[in-house]
């Protein structure tokens, strides 16, 4: 029992903690009277070299093992890199954001959420997973609140905090009923003892509002109905951060809980042979997710709006992936998660450059962008494309290996009703990506608007992300042997 | 075991079932009597102990308010915290000087680092 390894397995969220705190008080103590933009570029690019110093720092030192409570598998090195490079493009597509005039606060908020997340990869003990959660999400609550002069930001960060907070009581209860049956909180001593026990139907109830807080998280229909208001009504940036580093660190801890903790209480989804478990659970909620939001979807007409149904479906389709034994759900969840994160934040991004302009949401703000802004507009269609699925861009892989998973678990072919919920409704989101995109490249430009007036490292950001969906795309292998190998490792106590 | 689990939440059912009766029951009862009464001028007012009411009956409160309760009850938890540290804290000494100290220590650090920034940003000041 040495504290000191506890503090070399923790010391990138301790370094982080550093810097956030840095942040807020140089805000506070040494640039109130400069102005905005110089208070925006200072604390932001101090942001900028905390996620890069943790990030370096991360892929020199490796930290694995585990100590009491922190338990790093292999693959949470990936993980904490992706985590930080999303949480670093947030922070350049904020560079020139003008919401709020809390800088310190903003940034310090975003690198605590990014703490939070990495805090939640590193646990496997229940109380330190619902302590990682909480802290993530009361930083999204306050920053989905920042943009004061705007109603809606408040309303939906109200609306976030209550849907959230009664989701973290459905959590805790959930976790409560395990603790009593088990008389656990480590994931692998609850599997231990849940092997050797008769399921009960406390055991399911315990298990099903477990599911339900985190479905909450994930923004899984049907408890989804936070998740447009948010993203329509929090400010660009932070919308972005809510629907990819949140949702990367949420999944990860969603099937370490459901195949680490609750492995012999699997059930089966196949059609005609359901059974109870959290599988079918899962199964029905990523149905109903991938038909609410692909459906929804298609009759919005704000793109950020837009961009959350798609989210809610994608959650759905990532859902599929548990399905699958142990690794290769794993594997085929987090390249799913990962790429669709890189996609989503860029696709963000490019909505803020228009909201930058002076433009809003709304599909008329992006007509004729491809003239406005022809790289941006490409970079776009990359993004919608790979949302959609189409070859040869990330998503599409992304996708193949989901459903491919889905029928490689116990379930075998049995699954394949899901399958085709999945595959008729990724259709049906086809239409209303093109519909964004019809608007970018065919629609003719309103006569008095310009040139899009750009931020230069959002730019570079987005720039970058595109890249990366298209090189994902071509050798999906650079990320999926990571992810594999970092698997092996840790096969049997992940 | 099933049975007996099932068994322990007869009460509990009972109590919501009791509950559930009584809040409906009031609340049908004051609409029959209700409707019964006499009504009008006087007997519409809100009761305040005699007093009769003066001004809104939601005043608005300044934000400052909260700003000091949400002060209070994070310095409070800091003491609550303390206690529980202190009764095992010479226990432990003996067993792992340094996780004790140093987590108190990096616990009352980071408080301290909120307390600097109220400070700076002058929620304790009322008159701002």
């Amino acid at each position: 029992m040495n504290p000191l390894n506890l503090m070399r397995l923790v010391a990138p969220e301790c370094i982080l903690v550093i810097f956030a705190l840095t942040a807020l008080f140089m805000d506070v103590a040494t640039l109130r009277e400069q102005s905005a933009k110089v208070r925006q570029w200072v604390v932001g690019s101090l942001s900028g070299v905390a996620c890069l110093t943790v990030m370096i720092w991360i892929a020199c030192i490796r930290p694995e093992g585990s100590y009491s409570m922190v338990e790093l598998p292999a693959v949470s090195f990936l993980l904490k890199e992706v985590l930080l490079g999303l949480t670093l493009v947030t922070a350049l597509i904020s560079f020139d954001a003008k919401f709020t005039r809390h800088i310190g606060e903003y940034y310090a908020l975003l690198l605590l959420a990014a703490v939070g997340l990495m805090l939640l990869i590193s646990s496997n003990n229940l109380l330190m997973i619902f302590v990682a959660v909480e802290l993530v999400s009361l930083s999204l609550y306050a920053m989905t609140a920042l943009d004061k002069t705007s109603p809606a930001s408040a309303e939906a960060a109200l609306k976030y905090f209550l849907f959230g907070s009664v989701a973290a009581a459905f959590m805790l209860f959930g976790i409560s009923l395990l603790y009593g049956v088990t008389g656990q909180l480590q994931l692998d001593a609850i599997a231990g003892k849940l092997q050797t026990q008769h399921l009960e139907p406390i055991h399911y109830v315990a298990l099903v509002m477990t599911l339900t807080g985190f479905a909450f998280k994930i923004a899984a229909a049907p408890f989804h109905l936070w998740a447009p208001d948010v993203y329509q009504a929090a400010p660009t940036p932070i919308a972005s951060f809510i629907a990819s580093a949140s949702k990367v660190g949420s999944f990860f801890v969603l099937a370490r809980i459901v195949l680490a903790g609750f492995g012999s209480a699997r059930g089966g989804a196949g059609w005609g042979h359901l059974a109870a478990g959290w599988v079918p659970v899962l199964a029905i909620l990523a149905t109903v997710s991938m038909v609410i939001g692909n459906l929804v979807a298609i009759v919005q007409t704000r793109v950020k709006r837009l961009l959350a149904y798609s989210a809610i479906a994608h959650g759905g389709y990532a859902l599929m992936a548990l399905l699958a034994d142990e690794q290769r759900a794993v594997s085929s969840l987090l390249f799913y998660v990962i790429t669709y994160a890189i996609t989503v934040l860029g696709a963000f991004g490019v909505v803020a450059m228009v909201e930058h302009s002076g433009g809003r949401d709304r599909f008329s703000d992006f007509a004729g962008l491809s003239r406005r802004a022809p790289l941006l507009s490409f970079c776009m269609l990359v993004f919608l494309l790979s949302l959609a699925g189409i070859p040869p861009l990330s998503g599409f892989f992304g996708k193949f290996y989901v459903f491919t998973a889905a029928i490689s678990g116990p379930d075998h072919l049995q699954a394949f009703w899901l399958l085709i919920v999945g595959g008729a409704t990724s259709v049906v989101s086809i239409y209303y990506y093109l519909q964004v995109l019809k608007q970018i490249y065919v629609a003719p430009a309103p006569a008095n608007v310009g040139s899009l007036n750009i931020s230069m490292p959002a730019q570079i950001g987005i720039v970058a992300l595109a890249i990366a969906v298209i090189v994902l795309g071509f050798a999906p292998g650079l990320l999926l042997g990571r992810l594999n190998d970092g698997l092996t490792l840790v096969a049997s106590n992940l | 075991m099933e049975q007996s689990q099932i068994d322990q939440y007869i009460p509990v059912a009972l109590l919501g079932l009791v509950a559930v009766l009584f809040a409906g029951g009031v609340l049908a009862a004051s609409v029959i009597f209700g409707k019964l009464g006499k009504r009008g001028g006087i007997k519409e007012t809100a009761y305040e102990c005699g007093m009769l009411p003066i001004g809104e009956g939601n005043t608005r409160m300044s934000v400052k308010f909260y700003l000091v309760a949400m002060l209070f009850i994070l310095f409070d938890i800091e003491v609550v915290f303390l206690y529980p540290w202190a009764v095992i804290y010479k226990d432990m000494l003996k067993h792992d000087a340094n996780l004790i100290f140093g987590s108190m220590l990096s616990f009352l650090g980071i408080l301290f680092v909120g307390y600097i920034y109220a400070l700076k940003k002058d929620a304790f000041n009322w008159k701002q």
